[in-house]
């Protein structure tokens, strides 16, 4: 914080006028060039203030006809404001310029007085108030500005670790999808070296056999010892190796694609780029996602998609995509045993809309108003982070779109992402987020 | 062997029962399924020697098929074919399953193999059991783990029936096992800040009788999977020491042990994989001593 600018600072001295001062002696001292700068002057018993006359008051009475004769010779208590503004010196500039505005009925003419303990100290100008109070906000500002940078990059990291987060689960999740093929895969290949090994032998003996025979100088002896080993490897054939080989052939060319595909996906989802993409389809980054999800979803929910035609739109896919991946997770995640996803996108004037609708428990009633606020999580240790919602609320916002969210306990969840067909133009991914507000309402 | 073994194969993925379908198929009878529910059926109905198991499948995982397969089949050897590192799973592979190995996708086509003559062989020669009187004391157990509470936690559970040892140092546990006949070992796989899992697998190894408990605060899938395949431990229990499933632990243990006396083959089940020779090559010369007597000893039952 700035360092706090004190009332003491702005005491003006000025001399205090006794109560039963005569007007024109008061006039004197208003004349006296050291009190110049003052406004105005205190009247005091002692040295407690009883009221303050005004240089305004003193012209406003003298400068009428036959003012100095009628007042001249009256003690200044008969013209003085009796109840001026008095503020002690040891209180806040913020409250103290409060006081003053609220109080103060002549600004523009009149000072106020300050005390200490109840005695007067000095007088303060209205100006010299306002002019600390300006210095303290714009230290104030700074301050919040640097606070507010800090905040952000902290949010970023937030947004960065919930990533990495949601990335560890499905990378685990990934790795099983991808070590299944690769199994099948390797013990494909090894198994065709094996059988080209015996192809490889037979075909030698063949080899042999039609030399022996083409060549005029074989001996029948020759011909068959050669007869004898192909017939010993043939033998060995049970018959079925070249079916064999070729569905290990077809298997393993469909786990290589397999993997490809994950491959592919995982690399489309992580991409690190922030950079838009101009044309991009919502359809096939819920497919990604759903591709990426498989591993929570695979055992016991069923997908339903329902998509509509969308036009394309510019957007960030990978940040859409951890979107959906994250209601994708929390939908498979509130449902026990058996269940229902239905993923439907639609277009509809000027808007895309995905929503993501589970057969799962619900979201209770007093918990519902939460599910966007960082680190608010029902999940045990080490399933969530409680930042997966309040983050997807940020993208979608930077986005220009929003999230609602309908819950029936014991029912289902449905989470609906509306996105705006033209991006907007003011938002760009720096642009500061605002805070996530909960839009739920129970339904 | 001139009978063919019956194998059986689970995984939710037909192309990995078709690989392995071709892989098996001139050695044993193969089977395969895609139902895990099935596979247990199966065990039920006909004579199964091998059982390998995926362990993500729909509706039903391979722990829980494995553990059923041992409840309707017992002599049946479980294998677990994973490609998934799922701490949780692995430890009920032990501790449920009680599975001969943890093998994981992708695999070697000669590991497995290797793997799977093994235990068919080890399987049909338990057919051909024969049983042995037993009787005398209870044998003995032997705690390793530098928290006392552990040996009292044992203690308190064996009351008088078994003599309970308790031992902080490796070699004076060593002598301990050659000396006395101990059946169980409850110990820690960390010992006065040192890494004690070579001579937890050592210890199967030299003495096949042992059933070995290991409780410990390291959860790690890669440490488990070691224990499991070059240790053959008995039950992995998490610390701090519950009670209860010391308790259950503990009881298990000493059925298995009568019936392991009653039916010296079964020891066959445990068969360790060979232990990479470094880490055991940093056990102590004395350690490897008594490894060396104890292994000649078992040579002669």
């Amino acid at each position: 914080m700035a360092e706090q600018a004190q009332l003491r600072q702005l005491v003006m001295t000025a001399p205090g006028i006794p109560p039963h001062l005569l007007v024109n002696d008061v006039a004197d001292m208003f004349m006296d060039e050291t009190h110049g700068k003052l406004l105005s002057l205190p009247v005091l018993d002692g040295d407690r203030p009883v009221g303050i006359i005004s240089r305004a008051r003193m012209q406003q009475v003298l400068f009428r006809q036959y003012g100095r004769e009628l007042f001249g010779k009256k003690p200044i208590t008969e013209i003085m404001n009796a109840a001026p503004v008095v503020i002690e010196s040891d209180m806040a500039l913020n409250e103290a310029s409060k006081t003053v505005t609220e109080r103060l009925k002549f600004p523009v003419t009149e000072d106020f007085v300050i005390t200490e303990g109840g005695r007067y100290v000095g007088m303060g100008a209205v100006m010299h108030l306002l002019n600390a109070m300006e210095a303290q906000l714009a230290a104030q500002t700074e301050d919040l500005a640097s606070a507010y940078k800090q905040l952000k990059a902290s949010q970023l990291q937030l947004i960065q670790s919930e990533k990495m987060a949601s990335l560890g689960q499905m990378v685990a999740g990934v790795a099983h999808e991808i070590n299944t093929p690769l199994g099948y895969v390797k013990n494909n290949i090894e198994m065709m070296e094996m059988f080209f090994d015996g192809n490889r032998e037979l075909l030698g003996a063949c080899n042999a056999l039609t030399d022996t025979l083409l060549s005029p100088a074989s001996t029948e002896q020759e011909l068959q010892e050669r007869l004898a080993v192909l017939a010993a490897l043939r033998e060995n054939r049970s018959g079925s190796e070249d079916e064999d080989m070729l569905k290990l052939f077809a298997d393993t060319r469909f786990g290589i694609d397999q993997i490809s595909e994950l491959v592919q996906n995982l690399k489309n989802f992580s991409r690190l780029d922030r950079a838009a993409a101009a044309d991009v389809d919502l359809n096939e980054c819920l497919d990604s996602a759903v591709l990426l999800a498989r591993n929570v979803l695979k055992t016991r929910v069923e997908v339903i998609r329902q998509y509509g035609a969308l036009p394309r739109i510019s957007c960030m896919p990978s940040q859409l995509n951890q979107v959906f991946l994250n209601m994708l997770t929390n939908a498979a995640q509130a449902i026990e045993g058996q269940g229902k996803i239905l993923l439907k996108t639609e277009a509809e004037e000027g808007w895309l809309k995905v929503s993501v609708q589970d057969t799962g428990k619900g979201i209770p009633t007093d918990v519902l108003p939460r599910i966007f606020d960082p680190f608010f999580t029902t999940k045990p240790v080490g399933q969530g982070t409680g930042l997966g919602l309040s983050i997807s609320y940020q993208i979608v916002q930077q986005h220009g779109g929003d999230i609602r969210v309908t819950s029936q306990p014991g029912k289902g969840t449905r989470f609906t992402v509306r996105l705006p067909l033209a991006p907007p133009a003011a938002q760009t991914p720096e642009s500061p987020p605002a805070p996530p507000a909960s839009q739920g309402e129970a339904a | 062997m001139s009978e063919k073994a019956n194998i059986l194969f689970v995984d939710d993925e037909e192309r990995v029962l078709r690989s392995l379908e071709m892989l098996f198929k001139n050695r044993f009878k193969v089977h395969t399924t895609i139902d895990g529910n099935e596979a247990v059926d199966i065990c039920r109905r006909d004579r199964i020697h091998v059982v390998v198991s995926d362990q993500r499948m729909p509706l039903i995982t391979g722990v829980e098929v494995l553990r059923r397969v041992r409840e309707v089949s017992p002599n049946t050897m479980r294998l677990l074919l994973t490609g998934y590192s799922d701490l949780e799973a692995t430890v009920n592979s032990v501790n449920e399953g009680e599975i001969f190995r943890y093998l994981s996708k992708p695999w070697s086509a000669k590991e497995i193999t290797n793997i799977v003559n093994q235990a068919a062989n080890i399987a049909l020669s338990l057919e051909q059991q024969t049983n042995v009187d037993t009787g005398g004391v209870a044998p003995g157990v032997l705690v390793i783990d530098e928290d006392p509470s552990v040996v009292e936690m044992v203690k308190a559970i064996c009351g008088k029936e078994r003599q309970v040892t308790w031992s902080v140092d490796l070699d004076e546990a060593f002598e301990t096992l050659a000396a006395n006949d101990i059946a169980i070992v409850v110990c820690d796989i960390r010992l006065r800040g040192r890494d004690i899992s070579a001579a937890v697998k050592a210890l199967k190894e030299g003495n096949p009788m042992v059933l070995t408990i290991v409780q410990t605060q390291l959860q790690d899938v890669e440490t488990l999977r070691s224990l499991i395949n070059h240790g053959q431990i008995y039950r992995f229990l998490p610390k701090p020491a519950r009670r209860g499933l010391l308790e259950m632990s503990l009881e298990a243990a000493s059925r298995r042990h009568v019936s392991m006396k009653s039916t010296p083959q079964l020891t066959a089940r445990y068969q360790v994989e060979k232990s990479d020779p470094a880490p055991v090559a940093a056990l102590s010369t004395r350690l490897q001593g008594f490894l060396d007597r104890m292994r000649s000893g078992t040579k002669s039952i």
